[in-house]
């Protein structure tokens, strides 16, 4: 093994559940781990996780995790000698990555060049033109104001897309379908983008009608290998936010994934790329793709691709940074079919309203081929300073079929009380005819959001009532019963009801 | 034997549910003209084993007071249940707040990004009203009747705590 750098301690500049992640990886590997936190953290389940912990500020992310200065002065201070940026925050900051390696400490990402090239994402999309890799129509430029937006929507036609110039994760993205619509839109994508990521650049793209959105591992060493891990498949989203995503997808077979994974390698050498990487394509109904972004870390729906692949993803981020070759693309094997639910403390019911409050309780799902990435605990209060994802729950089988089956049964044995989330829009969304089937498309949740957030029937109704009635009925005979025993009324006279069940007990019958 | 109402719907329909005891851990309980036996078993954490006539259920409880959502089968069922007494109470407090002026408050803390009233406005039921930013999300509030803006205590750019009044609609 050639180790160029040694890596024995990293820093984890995230929160949550992607800081637990990476620290799993860490602990496995004998790696020592730094959290940073702040203020609404110190309770938070990544703190738990490591081996040393710094506060680094308020609960606002601008002035914590967004404080690169400040994490550099915590790396500094613990003596970490890399640093991993997770997803979101600082993960996609090249001024960040730059501080980083300007500080004697490895980045566990790409070189600061390469996010420049990918990271504003009109740059992204005329540096793939030039490489030769399909893009969709659109703006070659950030732009000013929305006048000029208007402009152009006007040239490439309704629906566009307003993009965030800086984006990812679908924040700062808005669907305009007319002209009237598109300077509010605008102004709130643009109040989003700032907000996320501290630019607020826009720019248009045109909409396609009921595009698959695809996107293509990879990975690449710097020694210049370069290897994709195949597809997965994220059209399931609600207001831009991935929802569900599986891997192997649908429409993708062998002589698709070949070609779409050698334009992602295309893509990533093209900006001398090293690392964890993934390139999101646009599918129409023609099975063509289109170049739409690349994002130049870890993403949240990764451990799909661990399930199907058997890898570690953080594990070969790590190895990648100490300088280590990457697999052989032969050496590749993809086996079965994983699905990701992303569990948001959000109630369905209520327009998706985030929830956050103290998680009284919860219950995880095990058994066969689950797997359950959270960040939180019981007892832990849900922030709301932070995004909503309070877990991601995958499932893997050996077909489609199956992997929806068992995603589904894990759905129904997870319990979070305290909060609402959308579990059962997700066990909905699974098992909806259309996604059951394979042809949905982004769409997906707007065109079928009736069925999903239908009503239970009334049978299970009347059981809930009865549920919740013999509950009431329950409680209140309780306390009815330990106010007469406080009363006094007499020590001997104990409840009909007590003795009873102390005779169930006896006879071996416990209530 | 205590009668219950269950309040669907966030309270726009109305079950009457009659639990009679029948011995430790069952119960008689009779729902839209039939009656039910039923053998309760209560796990930790709101979870109740439930044998209807035949049928066995598994049912979560998170129970907040006298609201309960009810997780069955991959469904929640958010209800509220209350005696005679509360029934009437509540009847009475809905009255109250059903007329004149309501309030429409913050369920989150948050920022507030945009107001879309002025006093005075005309508002209709279901209508944007002030729109806060929580948890990497901009959320709309709503007007919870048609009506007319009578207060707005929200300014734009101010930091707002869970249940802060925004503004006022009569």
């Amino acid at each position: 093994m050639t180790q160029k750098r040694p890596i024995q301690k990293i820093l984890v500049a995230n929160r949550g559940e992607i800081a637990v992640r990476v620290m799993r990886t860490c602990r496995e590997m004998g790696i020592r781990t730094v959290a940073v936190y702040s203020d609404a953290d110190r309770g938070s389940l990544h703190v738990r996780h490591a081996d040393e912990a710094v506060h680094v500020g308020p609960s606002p992310s601008r002035e914590s995790y967004l404080a690169a200065e400040r994490i550099l002065e915590a790396a500094r201070r613990t003596g970490a000698d890399a640093i991993h940026p997770g997803y979101g925050f600082l993960s996609e900051r090249a001024d960040f990555a730059r501080a980083v390696e300007a500080a004697g400490l490895v980045f566990i990402g790409p070189r600061p060049e390469s996010m420049d090239a990918m990271g504003v994402k009109t740059t992204a999309r005329a540096n793939m033109a030039a490489a030769g890799v399909p893009t969709v129509p659109g703006s070659p430029a950030p732009i000013a104001d929305p006048e000029e937006a208007r402009a152009l929507a006007e040239r490439i036609g309704y629906p566009v897309m307003i993009k965030a110039a800086a984006g990812g994760g679908g924040k700062g993205m808005r669907r305009c379908e007319r002209a009237e619509d598109l300077p509010a839109l605008w102004q709130s994508a643009r109040r989003e983008a700032a907000g996320a990521f501290g630019d607020d650049r826009l720019y248009l793209e045109k909409f396609l009608e009921k595009p698959r959105h695809v996107e293509i591992q990879i990975f690449a060493d710097e020694h210049g290998e370069c290897i994709h891990l195949g597809e997965r498949e994220c059209s399931v989203q609600r207001r831009q936010q991935k929802v569900i995503e599986e891997s192997p997808s649908a429409i993708v077979d062998e002589p698709m994934r070949r070609a779409m994974g050698e334009v992602a390698v295309r893509a990533a050498r093209a900006v001398g790329y090293r690392g964890a990487g993934t390139v999101e394509f646009l599918v129409d109904a023609g099975r063509s793709f289109y170049f739409l972004e690349m994002n130049t870390r870890l993403q949240v729906e990764h451990p799909v691709t661990e399930m199907v692949t058997g890898l570690d993803l953080v594990r070969m981020q790590i190895q990648v940074a100490r300088g280590e070759r990457v697999l052989r693309q032969d050496e590749v094997v993809r086996r079965g079919h994983a699905i990701e639910a992303r569990i948001y403390a959000e109630d369905p019911a209520r327009k998706f309203l985030p929830s956050p409050g103290k998680i009284t309780y919860l219950r995880v799902p095990g058994g066969p081929g689950i797997r359950d990435d959270s960040g939180v605990y019981a007892g832990w209060v849900v922030s709301p300073h932070y995004d909503p994802m309070i877990s991601k729950l995958v499932a893997w089988a050996e077909t489609r079929e199956a992997a929806i089956a068992r995603l589904i049964r894990a759905l129904g044995d997870y319990t979070v009380h305290g909060i609402a989330a959308n579990v059962s829009y997700l066990t909905a969304a699974l098992d909806h005819p259309a996604f059951r089937s394979g042809d949905y498309d982004t769409g997906f949740c707007t065109r079928h959001e009736r069925d999903l957030l239908k009503p239970p029937d009334r049978d299970l109704e009347e059981i809930a009532l009865v549920a919740a009635a013999v509950s009431a009925f329950k409680h209140d005979h309780d306390e009815a019963e330990a106010f007469a025993a406080r009363a006094g009324e007499s020590g001997a006279a104990r409840s009909q009801w007590a003795r009873l069940g102390r005779l169930r007990a006896v006879r071996g019958g416990g209530r | 034997m205590t009668t219950y109402v269950a309040l669907l719907d966030g309270g726009k329909r109305e079950e009457p549910v009659e639990v009679r005891g029948a011995g430790p851990g069952l119960y008689e309980v009779r729902l839209r003209g039939r009656v039910h036996r039923v053998d309760a078993w209560r796990h930790d954490h709101g979870s109740i084993s439930l044998i209807v006539d035949a049928a066995s259920h598994s049912a979560m409880l998170d129970e907040r007071g006298t609201k309960v959502n009810v997780r069955l089968h991959h469904a929640v069922i958010p209800l509220e249940i209350l005696d005679e007494r509360r029934l009437r109470m509540r009847r009475a407090a809905v009255r109250f707040t059903a007329e004149g002026r309501q309030l429409v408050s913050s369920p989150l803390p948050g920022k507030v990004l945009r107001v879309l009233v002025k006093v005075g406005d005309e508002v209709r039921a279901g209508q944007a009203l002030v729109v806060v930013l929580a948890m990497n999300m901009e959320n709309e509030m709503r007007s919870p009747k048609d009506g007319k803006a009578v207060e707005v205590l929200a300014r734009e750019g101010e930091a707002v705590a869970g249940g802060a009044k925004l503004c006022a609609v009569e």
